[in-house]
């Protein structure tokens, strides 16, 4: 019983780990974001090429240096701005400024 | 490209041309800044390294290293190293004389360097011309000592009368060793201007190149012909002059200019000695005259929003007049080879 249960603990354990790996999401090594007052300045030195994000101050330029969860965003964000900021999310990884860890 | 939050103005630029010093091994014929010997009082290796700290401070991404020749500055690894601690994007343009096995294997432990060697032909006399005696074979061989590590490398060249017609040979050369071609603009500018004459590209080999490039989407151009680019590259980069919005220069002494191509007194906004960088990107009376130039003589043109008037330096340094439109522009090209047609038919 221990050992399976230490067995299902680990296999539990792994599955979450793998889930939260597919799930997250980090700036791509090559690009740097940085706050303007429109918001969000994203550079990608690979072209170079820039992305113009009119965030405001919704997130940090800092936020996507640390793995997050792809529906994680900093609290106090509204569920309409948390669904834009979905979006958003979706067309960094598109234009290869966020990457899935 | 949102114009919309350029003209809003950027806290700092997100690129700047760092010339580190005035020296160089060459004399190219159309060297922008007429570099040789290295400059007097040109900013010493504490003072590069205050400047690294406010790069890093104001937020800028990358610095452009360029010269003269960077490497024959004894510091510059030092300058360089100190960009990298910070996360600092660098490029640097050489032109490939100085570059042995030993500095590639230094530099290609980082991923944040790229390098662009110059090259002005794909023959070796059509090169060594502009460039001097053996400077296309030293060039090569530096290509190939970088294209065999992951630094991200370019052929990088500067379009002339001599060398248009060779263009397409030069991305295929580019693409046989493995690297990619960036060709940049020739602007009358230092020895460029004394050697414009005989060595500008003619209206029809520009017009012919806007052609080529249009079909040429790995082509990169540092965004210096947009005044040329056709709809087919319309999001390739910038269709505006960045200027003092999204770039500037910084001089060997330490001087601010709006870009490498107006480094003189008129231009002048800033001295890194006695004022700091990002008072200079927020103060300056020349950046806020260029974050704020309209060449409304250009408004009426179809291709206007395409390029916005085209490149300041280029209208300053041929008709003194920085808000009289790029003389060189695709249009006025074309103009001017229709003007000429009806002349000698008539």
């Amino acid at each position: 019983m221990r050992k399976s249960r230490l067995k299902n603990s680990q296999s539990t354990a792994s599955a979450g780990f793998t889930k939260m790996a597919a799930a997250g999401i980090q700036l791509h090594p090559s690009c740097r974001a940085r706050q303007e007052g429109f918001g969000l300045l994203f550079y990608d030195c690979r072209g170079p090429r820039l992305l113009f994000a009119a965030t405001g101050t919704l997130l940090p330029a800092d936020y996507y240096g640390t793995v997050r969860a792809r529906d994680e965003f900093p609290a106090g964000v509204s569920d309409s701005q948390k669904q834009a900021l979905q979006k958003f999310v979706t067309q960094l990884l598109e234009k290869g400024f966020l990457r899935e860890q | 490209m949102s114009n919309k939050y350029v003209e809003m103005g950027m806290r700092s630029p997100v690129n700047l041309t760092w010339e580190v010093t005035l020296a160089c091994n060459l004399r190219c014929s159309h060297c922008l800044s007429s570099s040789g010997e290295k400059a007097c009082n040109e900013l010493s290796t504490a003072e590069a390294l205050d400047l690294v700290e406010q790069l890093h401070t104001a937020g800028v991404f990358q610095v452009n290293f360029g010269g003269g020749e960077p490497f024959i500055r004894p510091d510059f690894e030092e300058i360089l190293a100190a960009c990298h601690s910070h996360g600092i994007m660098t490029c640097i343009s050489t032109n490939g004389t100085l570059i042995t096995p030993e500095l590639v294997a230094r530099l290609g432990s980082n991923r944040l360097v790229a390098i662009q060697v110059s090259l002005d032909g794909a023959k070796r006399e059509t090169c060594d011309a502009v460039r001097g005696d053996g400077v296309f074979d030293a060039a090569i061989q530096a290509v190939k000592l970088l294209a065999a590590t992951r630094i991200p490398t370019s052929i990088n060249t500067v379009l002339t009368t001599q060398n248009a017609d060779e263009i397409p040979a030069m991305h295929d050369l580019a693409k046989s060793l493995g690297v990619s071609l960036r060709v940049s603009r020739f602007r009358p500018s230092g020895r460029g201007a004394d050697n414009w004459e005989s060595l500008r590209p003619s209206p029809s080999q520009l017009i012919a190149f806007s052609d080529w490039l249009a079909a040429s989407g790995d082509v990169r151009t540092g965004d210096s012909f947009f005044s040329l680019t056709t709809q087919e590259r319309q999001g390739l980069g910038l269709n505006l002059c960045g200027a003092a919005k999204l770039t500037c220069c910084v001089s060997p002494t330490g001087h601010m200019y709006p870009c490498a191509f107006l480094q003189s007194d008129r231009f002048e906004a800033g001295d890194l000695r006695t004022s700091s960088f990002q008072e200079i990107w927020d103060t300056s009376e020349i950046y806020a005259s260029f974050r704020s130039l309209r060449i409304h003589s250009c408004e009426e043109c179809t291709r206007f929003d395409q390029c916005h008037g085209g490149c300041p330096a280029v209208a300053w340094h041929l008709k003194n007049d920085i808000n009289g439109g790029d003389p060189e522009c695709l249009e006025r090209c074309v103009t001017s080879i229709a003007d000429n047609q009806l002349k000698e038919a008539a």
